[in-house]
């Protein structure tokens, strides 16, 4: 009883205090809308092309239908041109960012040995289009040359010229192996929003690391502590009182991003029982970080920083700031020693269609965190004689 | 009489330094007892010990026949008010009253009527609803002692409440005082204020470098040095060479300098003045006043350790 009375204490402070209430509620959803923006294209990428076919044979019209397939819709939307000037005035205007020059012969160059090279035009402005564009060129060609060099390679052995289509044709229809295979846990797309949702509302909500641990501090240095412990209280409850208000705050704090970004910016959390089991994980895993920081340091300024250390060690490590899954295998490593690391692999997995049970591992791994923490914080705070 | 509280022998240290040394003391119910020493005298680490806040190295301390410890039940017979305003300014007084009072076991009804007793005792029925962080520093005092009354405890502890007090707050403080110890309870009251300690305490003991030097009613300790005057020299220049050369002069027990003064004991203070302005001549010493002050627990003190209290 003592806990909560303590507890709910803490909690109409901070209640009351203008820059938790910023810190816990408003700047996560500011953040995280910003940060969706910032590198919501690279998840959304859309490439406004055109091709100058000045070939018109098959090969080339093979080349384009590629480019307006219906499997492409979403990746390429096909732009008519004249011709080259038209091209280049349609990419000064933006109207296009990359135009592929498919230049006359290259239809007949896969029946014979000379090399007809596919020019891609891009602009400064739009540098990934233009990467891309290069990369779709050099695909398509891969796959020509392939065909090439088994027509040439036929002949050689002394197939007939005349069959020539026939051997480009068979050639063309075998399907190269796919080495690289993309095998998501979930089938949705991951949204920016449903990564910096979690990533950015995790970050905030351990800001209650910071001015939890501080404000035991403060009221050490106010005297209210000692008139606490001056009560029939024991330590352990002060503790543990301080570290439930963190707890519901961070509770609250995350619970609130959850709602928030999944309401207006359409922002997938997963199903609702394992984003809060994963929620309450990490609310729990600051709890006992809390217990931490104020177990081993000394006054406010200590809190401060050690609380500072941990918060941004950990968001660094555990990926709030990037795609965890573009990082390094380095620091991929790492991020599975951070409790945040963990649940946004639970949140990621969740938001691209796993299951539930896919938090059961990221859960588990939280709560062992937090469990470490506690008994450590608990031995801290008994070792140091009143 | 069973006391509330009994010290016996308690000692601590903080690494090399002896804070408090074999410090034993009694205080009775309806009693009122000073603890009267200057700052660092160890006055504090006693009271933390007796509250449960710091374990003692050695000795024992009971309180209403429980040991005191820091965990122990017997905390729930002490009511300590801090030397600091403990309270905080972001909750309005009577949420911090209530609070408190939970601390001590307090719920429901009871809680209530104890938050309005204590209110009204401390004056402050009609801003109960007000932030602390709007008081001024007299209010924030008094509710600060009345946190301490909540749950009736049967030995109050007064660590040097009235630091920094206005004179109006002081005078209610310690009238309030007399309350509580006419009412029965025990206090235990910290001060380096000798006139707070002769005007409310029945007994006084006074406490010098973590030791008890003496102890007896403001009455008894005086008539220690009855045989004694102290001479107060108001001066400018060294004063501390000013005071040890006074300390040489035949008839003087003991001489120290604070607060721009130069404090003698002796025997005949007036027969010791001439010789002390002669002190001063020599050592150009600019003298503005010099008087004979009858014995006090001033005297008593600057007899007993050889310092004057307000340091």
């Amino acid at each position: 009883m003592t806990i909560l009375i303590i507890a709910a204490k803490d909690l109409r402070q901070r209640l009351r205090d203008k820059s938790a209430i910023v810190l816990g509620f408003l700047a996560p959803v500011a953040i995280a809308w910003l940060m969706s923006a910032a590198f919501g294209g690279v998840g959304g990428f859309h490439l406004e092309a055109a091709v100058v076919d000045q070939d018109g044979g098959d090969i080339a019209a093979a080349f384009t239908a590629m480019l307006a397939d219906d499997d492409l819709a979403d990746l390429v939307t096909l732009h008519p041109v004249s011709g080259v000037d038209d091209a280049r005035a349609k990419l000064a205007d933006g109207e296009v960012s990359a135009v592929f020059v498919l230049p006359a012969g290259f239809s007949a160059a896969v029946r014979g040995t000379a090399a007809v090279p596919v020019t891609v035009l891009g602009t400064v402005d739009e540098p990934v289009a233009r990467q891309v564009g290069v990369a779709v060129a050099e695909a398509f060609v891969a796959r020509f040359n392939a065909v090439r060099l088994s027509v040439v390679t036929a002949l050689a052995a002394g197939a007939d010229p005349a069959t020539v289509a026939d051997l480009a044709a068979e050639a063309a229809r075998l399907d190269l192996p796919e080495y690289l295979v993309d095998t998501p846990i979930g089938s949705r797309q991951l949204s920016a929003i449903s990564y910096f949702g979690p990533g950015m509302g995790i970050f905030f909500a351990m800001f209650a690391i910071g001015f939890t641990a501080r404000g035991y501090h403060a009221e050490r240095e106010a005297g209210t502590l000692d008139r606490l412990l001056a009560a029939p209280v024991r330590r352990g409850s002060v503790l543990a009182g301080k570290s439930l208000a963190a707890f519901a705050y961070a509770m609250a704090s995350l619970t609130t991003m959850a709602v928030v970004t999944t309401l207006v910016f359409d922002a997938y959390w997963g199903p609702l029982p394992a984003a809060a089991a994963l929620i309450a994980a990490m609310a729990l895993a600051m709890a006992a970080l809390t217990a931490l920081v104020i177990s081993l340091t000394r006054n406010q300024r200590q809190a401060e920083g050690l609380a500072s250390m941990l918060t941004f060690g950990l968001v660094l490590l555990g990926g709030n700031f990037v795609f965890v899954s573009v990082a390094p295998a380095a620091l991929r490593g790492l991020a599975l020693f951070t409790p945040n690391g963990w649940a946004l692999r639970g949140f990621t997995d969740l938001a691209t269609g796993a299951p539930a049970t896919a938090a059961l591992l990221p859960v588990a791994a939280i709560v062992g965190f937090a469990a470490a923490t506690a008994v450590i914080a608990t031995a801290a705070t008994r070792w140091r004689r009143p | 009489m069973t006391a509330v509280l009994e010290c016996v022998g308690l000692t601590r240290r903080f690494g090399e330094r002896v804070a408090v040394d074999a410090v034993s003391l009694r205080v009775e119910p309806g009693e009122t007892y000073g603890l009267l020493g200057p700052n660092g005298a160890g006055k504090s680490t006693t009271i933390r010990m007796v509250c449960g806040l710091l374990a003692a190295d050695s000795g024992i301390v009971t309180v209403a026949g429980r040991t005191m410890a820091p965990g122990s039940a017997a905390r729930a017979d002490v009511g300590y008010v801090p030397q600091d305003v403990a309270l905080y300014p972001d909750l309005s007084a009577r949420e911090n009253l209530r609070f408190f009072g939970r601390m001590y076991g307090l719920r429901g009804p009871t809680l209530a009527a104890r938050v309005a007793e204590v209110l009204d005792l401390v004056g402050l029925a009609d801003r109960g609803g007000e932030r602390v962080e709007s008081f001024s520093g007299g209010m924030k005092r008094r509710l600060n002692i009345g946190a301490g009354l909540l749950h009736r405890p049967r030995l109050l502890v007064l660590d040097e409440p009235t630091v920094g007090v206005d004179p109006q707050s002081r005078h209610a403080i310690l009238d309030s005082v007399r309350t509580f110890g006419a009412a029965g309870m025990a206090v235990l009251y910290t001060t380096h204020y000798m006139e707070e300690a002769e005007r409310i305490c029945d007994r006084v003991g006074i406490i010098d470098r973590g030791k008890l030097v003496a102890e007896g009613t403001p009455r008894d300790l005086v008539a220690m040095v009855a045989e004694r005057d102290r001479v107060e020299v108001a001066a400018s220049g060294d004063l501390t060479a000013f005071a040890a050369a006074c300390a040489r002069l035949d008839g003087v027990d003991s001489a120290d300098t604070t607060d721009g003064q130069v404090h003698l004991v002796t025997a005949d203070g007036r027969a010791l003045l001439p010789a002390v302005l002669a002190v001063a001549e020599r050592g150009g010493i600019g003298v503005r006043s010099a008087q004979v002050v009858e014995p006090d627990l001033e005297t008593v003190f600057l007899h007993l350790t050889g310092t004057a209290l307000r340091e």
